[in-house]
């Protein structure tokens, strides 16, 4: 019966040190995880170690979400424009353009609804800025308008 | 200490395996005998005066007890001509189609009762009511109480509603012709040709062209009067034709009742109330099949969405649907 109890005794003192030894575990767990300080920037977006800067491809829509283009826009990511021919009749007042960029890279301004191309002369412009935060390369998007025969 | 553990756990164990094997014994429900009814919508999307709200109205005694004598609907607002309660009563058959049962005497309408009196010995039907909206229905709301009487003297009454009648009109298939009815007026949801337009110049909203040009893509266009010439290429407007209509574009707005499709979309008044107009074009050209657009008349007085149903390159036509909503 002696024996019992002190097999009992041990293996009680056994468990409360392995069940305070993963609390422990989980309390440093819990500590590291929000302690790492992982960089975000202004809008709450990652900041990581890339360094590309650049759009990969270029869309614009009509108010119909339609897209206006006549054919593939040509971009030059080396003179940074953008170049997009629209079909003939085109309301460029309210064209929503839509940008892919490379990873981790963001856009600015933001783009939040339709935008007026309609001055011809004075392409929009929009910087693209790296997954790092720290190269910013901007773009111009050059619309011309499919003309009529 | 395992043992322990063994010795509580499995008890438990037996008592949950015992528990969840228990059969229940299954009865089937006796039917209710007394007099009892109850009725659904059928018709979906918003109430337009001009057209129906459908309902079906059930009622059944027990079989033994006695036979149903007259049902009833009343309206809060008399219906147009068109009201009625049907005197069949349908079933569906193994194919799923509706087989009819005549019950009764044509539904006789007075005021805003209609009223079936019943001819056979039935002791249940399901008959439906078709309610014409009446043009003094539009922008109010309107309810329904169905009622029916049995042989037993019990009677029985089931209200439906309130629903809301919208402001809007609609029409439907108006086929715009190159070579002939290529004016829109909104007003008169109509289309006209150049004599008819040139006599009704204040109402011109839209005109309607197709053209092949080789390099553009101009096709099936609607242009209001005061666009750019350009975008009314050989065409000559009747004098007084200046209408200066806003126009949006859209595509895939399918609403069922202009489309007649499968599609659960329905454009109704506060939808007309949200669009902005400000900044858009008084033109679309390249207009296909299941595009539509958001039109408002140059006075401010009239809103409409234009649905495209149909467009024909070879007799230069297009059908559209119209939704129209009074702004003023």
């Amino acid at each position: 019966m002696n024996r019992k109890r002190i097999i009992k005794r041990k293996f009680n003192k056994h468990m409360k040190k392995y069940i305070i030894s993963i609390f422990a575990l989980i309390i440093a767990a819990f500590a590291w995880v929000r302690c790492t300080d992982y960089p975000i920037d202004e809008d709450g977006l990652l900041i990581t170690t890339r360094a590309q800067c650049y759009v990969s491809n270029f869309e614009l829509l009509g108010t119909d979400y339609q897209t206006v283009r006549t054919k593939a826009a040509v971009i030059d990511t080396t003179a940074q424009t953008i170049d997009v021919e629209v079909f003939y009749g085109t309301d460029l007042k309210n064209l929503w353009p839509q940008f892919t960029l490379v990873t981790d890279a963001k856009l600015d301004p933001k783009i939040t609804g339709f935008v007026d191309f309609s001055n011809l002369t004075t392409p929009k412009q929009w910087t693209v800025v790296a997954g790092n935060r720290k190269i910013k390369k901007t773009y111009t998007v050059n619309v011309t308008v499919q003309a009529k025969p | 200490m395992k043992r322990i553990y063994f010795i509580f756990t499995l008890p438990l164990l037996f008592a949950i395996v015992f528990s969840a094997c228990t059969e229940e014994e299954y009865t089937v429900p006796e039917a209710k005998t007394e007099f009892q009814n109850d009725c659904i919508k059928r018709s979906l999307g918003p109430n337009i005066v001009g057209l129906n709200i459908e309902f079906v109205y059930a009622m059944a005694l027990g079989e033994q007890a006695g036979k149903i004598t007259s049902a009833q609907v009343e309206a809060s607002i008399a219906g147009a001509t068109g009201t009625y309660l049907e005197n069949n009563s349908y079933y569906t058959n193994n194919s799923g189609v509706d087989i009819p049962v005549l019950i009764g005497n044509p539904s006789a309408t007075t005021g805003t009762k209609t009223e079936v009196v019943f001819t056979k010995d039935t002791c249940a039907a399901a008959l439906r009511y078709y309610y014409m909206i009446p043009e003094e229905a539009r922008g109010k709301t309107v309810s329904f109480k169905f009622s029916a009487k049995a042989s037993t003297g019990e009677s029985v009454s089931y209200e439906m509603g309130p629903y809301t009648i919208a402001k809007m009109d609609m029409k439907l298939d108006l086929v715009l012709s190159d070579n002939n009815k290529l004016y829109l007026s909104v007003a008169d949801m109509a289309v006209y040709n150049a004599a008819e337009a040139a006599s009704n110049a204040a109402k011109i909203d839209l005109v309607y062209l197709y053209r092949a040009i080789t390099g553009i893509t101009f096709a099936h266009a609607l242009a209001s009067p005061a666009t750019d010439p350009e975008y009314l290429p050989g065409v000559t407007l009747p004098s007084g034709v200046t209408n200066n209509t806003r126009f949006v574009k859209v595509y895939g707005l399918r609403d069922q009742q202009l489309a007649r499709l499968q599609y659960g979309i329905f454009i109704d008044d506060v939808d007309f109330e949200k669009i902005d107009f400000t900044n858009v074009p008084n033109y679309g050209i390249n207009m296909k099949l299941d595009s539509g657009a958001w039109i408002e008349t140059a006075d401010g007085k009239y809103r409409a969405y234009i649905f495209v149903n149909k467009v024909d390159n070879t007799k230069k036509e297009m059908t559209i649907s119209i939704k129209r909503y009074t702004m003023k």
